[in-house]
């Protein structure tokens, strides 16, 4: 009983090579450092997956940057001022 | 698929909404805490965009409601915000022990071939940088099966890329605008000195 069980999820993690190629390419098109390599079918799975694991952090470090900034020129300007309204019209 | 005008129209209202929400809050806080809101408000912001059918943005904002529970409320409308913050995510499916036990079973009782040997790395290879996805998208712990997971993960950049977009605009604009704000008003008050 638990082999069954285990063979069904087994299963589940393992995908058929074709809908693997047909992700991994949607997945290169969206990365930029991939699709600026010259062409080359030969870019493997892994590679391909390791890569899109860097960008997704590259992303969030980036929004963290972005909030980090805004905060700090929030921070920065006085509440009264001509620059706030200038901020908060873009803001709120 | 990449960031629509109409994707990237709708994040910023809804951050902007956010961010109306935190307004008391923000002139009175320091600068971390306020970074802190500026980006729990890009999150949910970035998570309604797909309006709870995908399962990163179901667990982004399950996550973001655990840090800011009111803020959620009121990004999203009532009803809604109800649902998805208690919606129960799937229980998680594979159960790692037993399938690498029995893999373990099954390697024992075969001997294979130098190309089988290859394509057997190369696979693990492939489902340890999986994992390493998994860790990366919101709720990938949910997803045992790989299909779904690569789809998610599609979904899920083009949304990242959407929020970075935005914000990115709106920061550089706001820095500039301040300084081109402080700018004038020094070169009006230098004018009115002198006369």
């Amino acid at each position: 009983m638990s082999n069954r069980r285990s063979r069904q999820s087994s299963s589940a993690l393992r995908i058929s090579d074709d809908q693997m190629i047909d992700l991994v390419s949607k997945l290169r098109v969206l990365l930029p450092e991939i699709r600026e390599r010259r062409r080359s079918d030969k870019v493997s799975a892994s590679k391909v997956l390791q890569e899109t694991c860097n960008y997704i952090r590259k992303l969030h470090r980036e929004v963290y940057n972005l909030s980090d900034r805004l905060s700090q020129l929030l921070d920065s300007v006085d509440e009264d001022s001509q620059e706030a309204a200038v901020i908060r019209s873009l803001l709120m | 698929m990449q960031p629509t005008s109409s994707m990237k129209e709708e994040f910023l209202k809804k951050w902007q909404m956010g961010l109306q929400i935190y307004r008391p809050l923000i002139d009175n806080t320091s600068v971390s805490e306020r970074r802190k809101a500026i980006k729990l408000s890009a999150d949910v912001a970035m998570a309604s965009l797909r309006k709870g059918t995908t399962c990163w943005s179901r667990a982004l904002i399950q996550k973001t409601a655990t840090e800011d529970n009111f803020l959620v409320r009121q990004m999203l409308s009532g009803i809604k915000a109800e649902t998805l913050i208690n919606k129960k995510l799937p229980k998680v499916m594979c159960h790692r022990k037993i399938v690498r036990r029995s893999k373990m079973i099954l390697r024992r009782r075969q001997s294979r071939s130098a190309i089988e040997e290859v394509a057997a790395k190369a696979r693990k290879l492939v489902k340890k940088k999986t994992q390493g996805l998994r860790n990366v998208v919101p709720g990938g712990e949910f997803m045992s099966n790989d299909v779904l997971l690569i789809q998610e993960t599609l979904d899920y950049i083009v949304s990242l890329q959407t929020q970075v977009n935005v914000m990115r605009s709106i920061v550089d604009a706001a820095e500039a605008g301040s300084e081109r704000t402080a700018y004038y008003l020094g070169k009006l008050k230098f004018a009115i000195e002198d006369g």
